[in-house]
């Protein structure tokens, strides 16, 4: 059991939704091959220190994982190779075992906090709507209820 | 030059680091020259063990683009 990097660079040019489609189509890839992934994230956008395919930046995205058959690698690789918004990728192996990264899940989980706390308003006001729904109801039945008199 | 007083010394055991990151452009930096040629032990003074990996180190950040290859600042 080995632990493995690849380091991959993305055209600058993309959108976050495409990026992160390519990110998980990728995470995905790798999975195929029975891979443990232990870090995949965004490194930020970079000036590149010599033209790749005629861009002077990239977005660098680092992925470690943790691998048992180093042959289906070959796969993952020609995968990478294949793919055209990937310009350059390169495959290291790491001596220890990788620290996951910590500072995204944080700002994820206030994220989901601040999320569960709009959702409860959001509920609220989906009360309020309903008890102002009962009201017109109510409404309607009394102008019903005043046609029937008539 | 020739008469330097300063004695060398390694970067790379004076500060405790034993592995070099092929990502940390900052500190590679300063063992290549402004061509971006890596500087030879000679000079740098860095030990045998640790040179050895740094210009493994600096060869892979050159390939994923993290560093040049050459740099034309001659004039």
């Amino acid at each position: 059991m080995r632990y493995y990097e690849t380091i991959y660079i993305v055209d600058p040019n993309l959108e976050n939704t495409i990026l992160e489609k390519t990110m998980t189509e990728i995470g995905e890839e790798l999975q195929k091959t029975k891979a443990k992934i232990i870090n995949h994230r965004d490194w930020g956008k970079k000036r590149l220190a010599y033209q790749v395919s005629n861009q002077k930046y990239g977005t660098f995205i680092l992925l470690q994982f943790e691998i048992e058959d180093l042959n289906k690698m070959k796969e993952f690789d020609s995968s990478l190779k294949l793919n055209n918004l990937v310009l350059r990728h390169m495959t290291v192996s790491l001596d220890r075992k990788p620290k996951e990264y910590v500072d995204k899940s944080k700002t994820d989980s206030s994220v989901i906090e601040n999320d569960s706390v709009s959702s409860s308003e959001q509920n609220k006001d989906g009360d309020d709507k309903a008890t102002t729904d009962g009201v017109e109801n109510n409404l309607d039945s009394n102008t019903v209820k005043i046609d029937e008199e008539k | 030059m020739a008469f330097q007083n300063k004695r060398k010394f390694c970067y790379f055991k004076e500060n405790g680091i034993t592995d070099i990151d092929y990502k940390d452009v900052k500190l590679l930096r300063r063992f290549v020259n402004d061509q971006g040629k890596i500087m030879p032990r000679r000079i740098t003074g860095t030990s045998a063990k640790m040179h050895r990996k740094l210009v493994r180190a600096i060869k892979r950040s050159r390939s994923i683009a993290l560093m040049p290859y050459v740099e034309n600042n001659l004039e």
